[in-house]
């Protein structure tokens, strides 16, 4: 395993840590408190009071936000500090923040002061309106277009997992009709994904206008380690194509297979999910010939 | 359509219990028939989806995702048991699956 290029993935944010493999590693916690203090002092006293069992902060879509790249950062930096360096790095949705941070691209506090200026851009730009994401499992995009269509549901797929697992999102009323619409038609599951934002798609293009002007201001550095962009796969190797990922990664979709597959191309056969779900590691199952997951917990342990 | 034999049958429910003991981290003397998926053994949907794709490729069956998808709305699986029963009528059945409910 030793001589596999590995890749550092890093998640979205989530809701639930049944899953946190940090549970075992004595070392995880005092690095995440300390990242926590540092970001409690930035840009969020409130961070400090985070516990992941049980704690409504995972409720909040800003602050679980902050908590998945705290995560994030925290993981990535023990493995580095074990000796573990990735080829390339990538981050999944929102996962790009910390992709960036970690690659020395940007500050840990750049990535927070993004995360909360993005979220700020879309609560003011947004029309009042409710809106909604959806995962789908079991359908092709082909069915989930025509679903769509019969049904007159004006949503986009603002991602693919794999050939069997979309990312949907639009308004609340159109995606809860498609979720159902769409187990009707033959999907294994179809369900929301309990955000009121929809990430991803051009409803949010007024929003990446807002942002960019906190992006364009920052310090961003070309990255030291390669990010491979998850919108449209190229490198991501100057600070000029940074900032335009961190801009486009709002309102434009993206596709999680294309990426994973890319990886494996260029010779990555292990990947590790820095976070403290195991989603894409359970996903990658559905991308042929890509490789394997390992825990990144038992990374460390080696 | 296929004729389900003791093999097939020992083979399906083989593989359905390994599977989930490996995936599910659970000890497979534990499993049984009325184990509950979610509830039980925190499965989910990709791993229905995985196994439907081990025995679409083991026994070489002609059937579409969606069609065991709508089966599912009106047979719900809940239990290994069910689970079981189910990926039996899809070897059996493949694509005129949705016919059993005519």
């Amino acid at each position: 395993m030793a001589e596999d290029k590995i890749a550092f993935v890093f998640p979205a944010f989530i809701s639930d840590y049944r899953d946190d493999p940090s549970g075992g590693i004595p070392s995880f916690g005092p690095v995440f408190q300390s990242y926590l203090a540092r970001a409690a002092s930035f840009i969020d006293q409130e961070l400090l009071a985070f516990h992941p069992e049980s704690n409504p902060m995972l409720q909040d879509e800003l602050r679980n936000q902050y908590i998945s790249y705290i995560y994030s950062c925290s993981c990535a930096d023990l493995l580095q500090k074990s000796g573990i360096r990735p080829e390339i790095t990538a981050g999944y949705s929102m996962g790009i923040y910390a992709s960036l941070c970690f690659s020395g691209s940007i500050t840990f506090e750049t990535g927070l002061l993004f995360i909360n200026k993005a979220y700020e851009a879309i609560r003011q730009t947004l029309p009042n309106t409710y809106y909604a994401m959806g995962g789908v499992i079991g359908l092709k995009e082909e069915d989930i277009k025509e679903i769509a269509s019969q049904h007159n549901l004006d949503l986009m797929i603002v991602n693919r997992n794999s050939d069997y697992s979309f990312i949907v999102a639009g308004s609340s009323f159109h995606v809860n009709v498609f979720l159902l619409k769409a187990r009707e038609e033959g999907a294994l599951n179809s369900k929301s994904l309990g955000v009121t934002i929809p990430y991803h798609s051009n409803l949010l293009a007024e929003a990446a206008k807002v942002l960019s002007a906190t992006v364009f201001s920052s310090d961003v550095k070309a990255p030291e380690l390669p990010i491979i962009s998850v919108l449209n796969q190229d490198l991501i190797t100057d600070a000029g194509r940074a900032r335009n990922e961190v801009v486009n990664n709002i309102f434009n979709p993206f596709n999680w297979q294309a990426t994973q597959m890319q990886m494996c191309r260029s010779g990555i056969r292990l990947f590790t999910e820095c976070g403290p779900s195991q989603s894409l590691r359970k996903n990658s199952r559905f991308i042929p010939d890509c490789g394997r997951f390992v825990n990144w917990n038992s990374l460390l342990s080696q | 359509m296929a004729k389900i034999t003791e093999k097939t049958r020992n083979e399906v429910r083989e593989i359905v219990f390994a599977f989930f003991a490996e995936e599910c981290e659970a000890e497979l003397s534990k499993i049984t028939d009325n184990t509950n998926i979610i509830r039980d053994l925190d499965g989910d949907s990709l791993m229905f989806l995985e196994l439907i794709e081990i025995f679409k490729k083991k026994y070489n069956l002609d059937i579409e995702l969606k069609t065991i998808g709508k089966y599912a709305v009106k047979h719900p699986v809940d239990t290994i048991g069910q689970l079981i029963e189910m990926q039996m009528l899809i070897i059996e059945h493949e694509n005129r699956l949705l016919e059993l409910d005519k």
